[in-house]
């Protein structure tokens, strides 16, 4: 039997398939299908699948080119980290040898100096990128992109840098957690660990606010000595 | 009209793939829909910084949930173009309500669904064939149709506030939704 309900129901599939209801909405008619006599919910579905592959199609109509450096940034952090040998010098040849390698830079305890590794498998950035409150901030760094991916729940992001040059010889990117409290080391980048594609992992964000960029001497600073050359809000 | 079988047949395979963790299917997922996957987003954000943010989120979500498509409920397109098309309607009402508010979200003139900016990478002869096609099937709803598919499916508008926007009753505005999306579906001849 289709009720008077069950009409009202479907008339509804047409605007849940265009995502043209609000999350309350929609679970309250999620619940209404599955509670549905299975005739009325396959119908109620037959139209969202229908909806979804016309607007499949009406997609061609506003087709877009999207930046070229965005491939990089979305295939970075999914890239297999290569299978290197303990010696520190096979590793630096698998930098230079691809430029899609990505190399993990773990920031060490406390988020004070640095500690290059490549690690078989990135299993912090594995868990982030499986986070359900993944989130995604990009911003210009130099003549490239410096992209976060990062979950709160997680605690913990993954940096992607593309197209990002080195930084000047005896000079080093470093990372900067801004909290309430100020800037916290989350790390340093030196010109060896900076390739056309470079991967880190950021542990521990705690009450951090942005990840911040400045260029330092030496081998980092305990403070930022230089102006902030990008700012990614963390929120 | 759906969208190639090949491309379609192909997505169905390298989705599977992508499911066992391949990433070099991943790459080639990624080629064969960003035009289509970034040119949605866009038209929905209109920004072009939020839009490569909600594209990579999109891609992640494709990454690790390309188990969970089944080729028995949809086309692998289609499938990707929803995870799309939510995640983008979800950044701009988060915009919208959050309190930076820009007017570009503020603006209540809608730009013609079909007044779409040519690209020229994507005009192969297919692809323009197949937005030609697209687009005169658009002109051919009446404008009160086009105008819901403008709010509803490209700014985010739920139904009821597109009703409200409108200053017309949801029944009428359901209906509108409706027959739009049938009058779309059936000059496109989508099964």
């Amino acid at each position: 039997m289709t009720e008077p309900t069950d009409f009202e129901l479907l008339e509804l599939a047409t605007p849940y398939g265009m995502h043209a209801v609000t999350d309350a909405e929609r679970a309250e008619i999620d619940r209404r299908v599955a509670a549905a006599p299975p005739a009325v919910a396959a119908a109620f579905h037959d139209e969202v699948r229908a909806v979804r592959e016309t607007m499949a199609v009406v997609s061609a109509a506003t087709a877009a080119e999207p930046p070229a450096h965005l491939r990089g940034a979305i295939l970075a952090p999914i890239e297999p980290v290569k299978p290197t040998a303990t010696r520190q010098i096979s590793w630096r040849r698998a930098i230079f040898a691809s430029a899609a390698a990505a190399i993990v830079v773990g920031a060490a305890a406390f988020g004070v100096g640095v500690l290059l590794r490549p690690p078989a498998k990135s299993t912090v950035a594995e868990q982030i990128l499986a986070a359900p409150d993944v989130r995604t901030v990009s911003r210009p760094l130099a003549n490239g992109t410096a992209t976060v991916m990062f979950s709160r729940d997680r605690n913990a992001g993954v940096l992607v840098m593309n197209n990002v040059p080195p930084p000047s010889p005896g000079t080093v990117y470093q990372m900067w957690l801004i909290g309430a409290n100020g800037a916290t080391s989350a790390g340093t980048m030196n010109t060896a660990a900076v390739a056309p594609s470079t991967t880190a992992t950021l542990a521990n964000l705690g009450a951090s606010m942005a990840l911040a960029f400045t260029v330092e001497p030496g081998t980092g600073s305990r403070q930022p000595t230089t102006p902030i050359l990008a700012e990614l809000p963390l929120n | 009209m759906s969208p190639p079988p090949r491309l379609s047949d192909e997505l169905d395979a390298l989705l599977r793939q992508v499911a066992q963790g391949d990433s070099a299917a991943f790459a080639t997922v990624y080629d064969l829909t960003k035009t289509r996957v970034y040119g949605l987003v866009m038209r929905v954000l209109r920004d072009p910084g939020y839009s490569e943010e909600t594209t990579q989120e999109i891609y992640l979500e494709v990454w690790r949930t390309a188990s969970a498509y089944d080729s028995a409920k949809g086309s692998a397109l289609a499938w990707l173009l929803t995870i799309a098309h939510r995640r983008a309607v979800d950044r701009v009402r988060a915009e919208q309500a959050g309190s930076q508010r820009e007017s570009r979200y503020g603006a209540a003139t809608a730009v013609p669904v079909s007044a779409v900016a040519q690209d020229p990478v994507a005009d192969s002869a297919i692809a323009g064939d197949e937005r030609r096609r697209v687009v005169e099937c658009l002109d051919a709803l009446s404008e009160a149709q086009r105008q819901c598919i403008e709010l509803a499916y490209y700014q985010g508008l739920t139904y009821s506030e597109v009703s409200q926007r409108l200053a017309a009753n949801l029944s009428t505005i359901k209906s509108r939704i409706r027959d739009a999306l049938r009058g779309l579906r059936n000059c496109l001849d989508v099964a």
